[in-house]
């Protein structure tokens, strides 16, 4: 591996690293507006002009791929004034109006002038104006004055979606970002334009004037959208989700998101949500609630459980373990498909055709227990069962037919909480911790992000609290203990730890029972 | 001075772009002894012969065919010899006599190019403005494929070439090479990064060798006379012949061909036939719009070779575009008018460009008018050094030398129009730096 100097600090990188990515390494910033890890080289901003040291000429650190004996300096005279210089002529056409710009807080034109510019004006020389508002998509306004044209969306277009969609029209300083006449953004990961952009010429219409940025908090966690497991931000502020964004894990879903992931941020709060417990369709408190399920499973002679595909590992570990330990007569099933009314959409990009964010941890599950049965066998056995409790998965809508007495924990309402006889509300993923595991086999976090709405509880608390009632709790009370447990028990997650699930996640072992290169775990193509 | 008119020698003869005439000139003589050498061996005649890129940035042509990869070392890519033919530099106009005279010349050097780098397919890339030559040219090659020296087996000697013409739309930056490229492969036409270069990853990510017209229409004369020959011409450091564009307040405007070393003022006052009758020399700009610009005393001393030219008078021989302005001139409105060219033709790609030559164009135009102050002009050369080799390509630089030259060497033209502006004093283009009397009332 080459070693490069940066500002004299020495730092061995991998050979084809650029000097961006090597500077960040020693905490040395080399500011960029047209430089994205996840898309091609462009160099057209120059705002990454850095010295050479013994170099004839300042050169783009983006385009700069370190090399034995490679020393740049980014603290010289010569580069504070190329910055500010780059500053100004970008600022110079810009309309400056921030205080209408949804952008500001998180707009790279302020942060850098503050750090980079700090000139006195000179623009006295009237600006060139462009079209500002366009519509050019579902999700997206353009405002073209406020563009730099540094063309990540552009490139986006081109080699993530490949829909090429927006262009750079015009020469000079009537450069200009625009769609051609007519069209319109039609793919499916028109947010991410919004989010690459580095200023406020591409907003997200769900988003913009919902809030001030710097009122928002971010929280790290999994995307619950499909079976992608995309990375995300979930910002918030007081209690409320405002957005998703896309956060990088070039395993994953390197720094995009899909639209539909998006979506599901009104849903949070939305009328869908089952916010109180029900038992027999009168409101009861969850104790309550828990007491009269407990009697019904007591009391029943054939129980199947239905573990979800939706739900947590912590909370399906917990329904396993009450299932095994204190209902040793119960069936369990695992159901596949999708709720009905779920996106039908899905490509090779992100979105997945499974729109379960935990199915392979459900599986893992299932091969473990080894007693797990299937959807058929749930078909045929229905009508045998007394009792049939579902955690998550809408069974009757899936499968359309359910057992006399139906059980349903979940944050949403569909066709099996409605016919429900118990009804337990549980956590939406930005309310709770816990862990999916992904397509991959990647085993990632959620992380609780705001309070969760009405009465409901993380769904491994509530398998704490039925396990209790039935005689033997699962121990799944504190989320890092139950995945804990989890890890010991399952021989693919030998030596996993809760805590150090980290930002990126961790990929499962290989499965024995699969040829070698036969199992799931592998890297997404996006 | 005597030497061989290497480039030029045809064009006098009737109907010398067409293939009989041609060749009873000598045109495609040397191709078939050029055919029978190894690739290898005409690389080195031509390194030998120092001669060096006739489109502006002069660099040596033998170094840069040496790039291109070898067989091995190319992963099956083909290699393209792209002949540069957008000539778009303001004050250039010699491309087009050697393509409108003498395509045959051009074609023939092509053909050698193409077998010394290992290229089977060629492209001329010619500006959208030189619609008719484009005909001629493609005529000349349909000549040429019919008498088989084009295609398959050219002259029983086993090389292949094919040769395409392909018309530009109009655009400086084109004549960029890497602009050039992305112009042929169907793209805007804007530069591209560099590394990669095109000698390694050009058109179509394949190795590309891209020369001017003139350089290439040189190779022929080499190859029939060897290097040797060609390096007792002109200077040490600047081999052989150039064309000169020469335009302006002279009364044979034209293109002259002399052995480089040529001293300027003779040019000028031989070839050039002098100024207009009495007049004097006001400045000159050497090498097309976008080198520094000379002062008389500079001219004088300069003779027409890449080394006197950067010494001297701190600027370039480039595409050998010489524009001789008398004292008539007004250069600050000289200057406005070619920053509105560069702001018009600046491709929008790099920041400091894009913006910047716009705004050098609005305050050269508050200059010219009466209407800028001191500040101006301290914002003026800071602008043009914030843009100078910060871009992507050269066109930067080239939109900002004239405004440093002419600031730096004329500023007594700008400091007249703002104490002009100061005084309240109308303006108006072509105005004589007002006198002690207008400015007095």
């Amino acid at each position: 591996m080459p070693k490069v100097k940066i500002n004299d600090v020495e730092v061995e990188v991998p050979a084809g690293t650029n000097m961006i990515e090597a500077a960040a390494k020693v905490g040395v910033e080399i500011p960029h507006y047209c430089y994205h890890p996840n898309l091609s080289i462009a160099g057209n901003c120059r705002m990454c002009l850095v010295d050479i040291v013994g170099g004839r000429a300042p050169d783009i650190a983006c385009n700069m791929q370190a090399r034995d004996g490679l020393a740049i300096r980014t603290d010289t005279p010569a580069v504070k004034k190329m910055r500010q210089s780059v500053m100004e002529f970008l600022l110079v056409n810009h309309p400056l109006d921030c205080p209408i710009c949804d952008q500001s807080g998180e707009c790279r034109l302020q942060d850098y002038y503050m750090e980079h510019g700090d000139y006195d004006s000179r623009g006295i020389e009237e600006k060139v104006s462009k079209k500002k508002r366009q519509d050019i998509g579902d999700k997206i306004v353009l405002d073209a004055e406020r563009c730099v044209e540094c063309s990540r969306c552009v490139r986006f277009g081109d080699e993530v979606t490949g829909t090429g969609d927006l262009r750079l029209m015009n020469r000079g300083d009537h450069t200009e970002i625009g769609m051609f006449p007519g069209e319109r953004l039609e793919h499916h990961y028109q947010g991410n334009l919004a989010d690459i952009c580095p200023v406020g010429a591409l907003t997200n219409k769900d988003f913009r004037f919902q809030r001030r940025v710097w009122y928002l908090r971010e929280t790290a966690s999994v995307c619950g959208g499909c079976a992608t497991g995309c990375n995300i931000q979930v910002c918030h502020q007081e209690g409320e989700v405002f957005r998703f964004l896309p956060r990088r894990n070039d395993a994953v879903n390197k720094s995009w998101m899909c639209d539909h992931g998006r979506d599901q941020v009104p849903e949070i709060a939305g009328l869908k949500r089952i916010l109180r417990s029900r038992v027999n369709g009168a409101v009861v408190d969850v104790e309550a609630a828990l007491i009269a399920l407990a009697e019904r499973l007591k009391s029943a002679k054939r129980v199947g459980v239905v573990l979800g595909s939706r739900a947590t590992n912590e909370a399906n570990w917990g329904l396993l373990q009450v299932v095994r330990k204190n209902l040793k007569s119960a069936r369990v099933f695992v159901v596949g498909g999708n709720d009905p009314g779920s996106v039908e959409y899905a490509d090779a990009l992100l979105v997945d055709a499974d729109k379960n964010p935990n199915s392979a941890g459900v599986a893992l599950l299932a091969a473990y227990d080894g007693q797990v049965e299937t959807s058929e066998a749930l078909g045929s056995a229905m009508s045998d069962l007394d009792v049939l409790v579902v955690l998550e998965d809408d069974v009757l809508g899936r499968l359309g037919k359910s057992a006399a007495t139906l059980v349903y924990l979940g944050a949403f309402k569909n066709k099996s909480s409605e016919h429900a006889d118990v009804v337990i509300p549980v956590c939406h993923s930005v309310e709770m911790d816990g862990s999916y595991i992904n397509r991959q086999g990647r085993v990632q976090r959620i992380r609780r992000a705001v309070n969760a709405a009405g009465d409901s509880l993380p769904a491994w608390l509530v398998m704490e609290r039925l396990g209790a009632k039935l005689g033997s709790a699962p121990g799944t009370g504190m989320v890092a203990a139950a995945f804990n447990a989890m890890a010991k028990a399952v021989p693919r997650m030998a030596g996993m730890d809760f805590k150090a699930l980290g930002e990126a996640g961790l990929l499962l072992a290989a499965d024995p029972s699969q040829p070698e290169g036969g199992d799931a775990r592998v890297e997404t193509s996006v | 001075m005597d030497f061989p008119r290497i480039l030029s020698g045809n064009w006098e003869t009737p109907n010398s772009h067409t293939l009989p005439v041609a060749r009873s000139l000598g045109v495609y003589g040397r191709l078939e002894k050029a055919l029978r050498m190894q690739p290898t061996e005409i690389v080195q005649v031509v390194k030998d012969s120092g001669l060096r890129g006739r489109g502006g940035a002069g660099f040596p042509t033998g170094m840069k065919w040496s790039f291109v990869p070898g067989p091995d070392k190319r992963g099956g890519k083909p290699v393209y010899l792209l002949c540069n033919a957008d000539e778009s530099e303001p004050g250039t106009f010699k491309d087009r006599y050697c393509m409108w005279k003498d395509p045959h010349l051009m074609i023939e050097g092509m053909i050698i190019a193409a077998h010394a780098i290992g290229c089977k397919v060629g492209y001329v890339y010619i500006r959208g403005e030189f619609r008719y030559i484009y005909d001629r040219l493609w005529e000349a090659v349909h000549e040429a494929r019919a008498a088989g020296l084009l295609g398959n087996n050219i002259l029983g000697t086993g090389v292949d070439f094919e040769l395409h013409i392909h018309l530009g739309a109009g655009a400086y930056i084109c004549g960029e090479e890497t602009a050039l490229i992305s112009s042929l492969e169907g793209f805007k036409g804007q530069p591209k990064l560099k590394p990669p270069f095109p000698a390694v990853e050009g058109a179509w990510r394949a190795p590309t060798i891209v020369n001017n017209v003139e350089t290439l229409s040189a190779v022929p004369w080499i190859i029939e006379h060897g290097a040797a020959a060609y390096k007792a011409l002109g200077t040490e450091k600047s081999p052989g012949t150039k064309l000169f564009s020469c335009s302006g307040h002279i009364r044979k405007p034209g293109v002259y061909e002399v052995a480089l070393g040529y001293p300027m003022k003779d040019l000028i006052e031989k070839e050039c036939g002098g100024l207009l009758p009495g007049r004097t020399m006001k400045a000159v700009i050497p090498g097309g719009s976008s080198v520094p610009i000379m002062t008389p005393a500079e001219v004088y001393a300069c003779t027409m070779d890449y080394e006197s030219i950067s010494t001297v008078a701190g600027s370039y021989l480039g595409s050998g575009g010489m524009i001789v302005m008398d004292d008539t001139t007004d250069l600050v409105a000289a200057l406005a008018n070619l920053l509105r060219f560069y702001a018009h033709e600046s491709c929008g790609q790099c920041t400091p460009c894009r913006e910047g030559c716009g705004w050098m164009y609005h305050i050269l135009c508050r200059v010219r008018d009466n209407c800028a102050t001191a500040e101006d002009l301290v914002t003026l050369k800071d602008l043009a050094d914030n843009i100078h080799s910060k871009t992507i390509c050269f066109f930067g630089a080239s939109a900002a030398m004239p405004v440093q030259s002419f600031l730096l060497k004329f500023k007594a033209d700008f400091i007249a129009r703002i104490e002009a502006a100061s005084k309240g004093i109308a303006s108006g283009t072509h105005i004589a730096p007002p006198s002690p009397a207008t400015v007095g009332a």
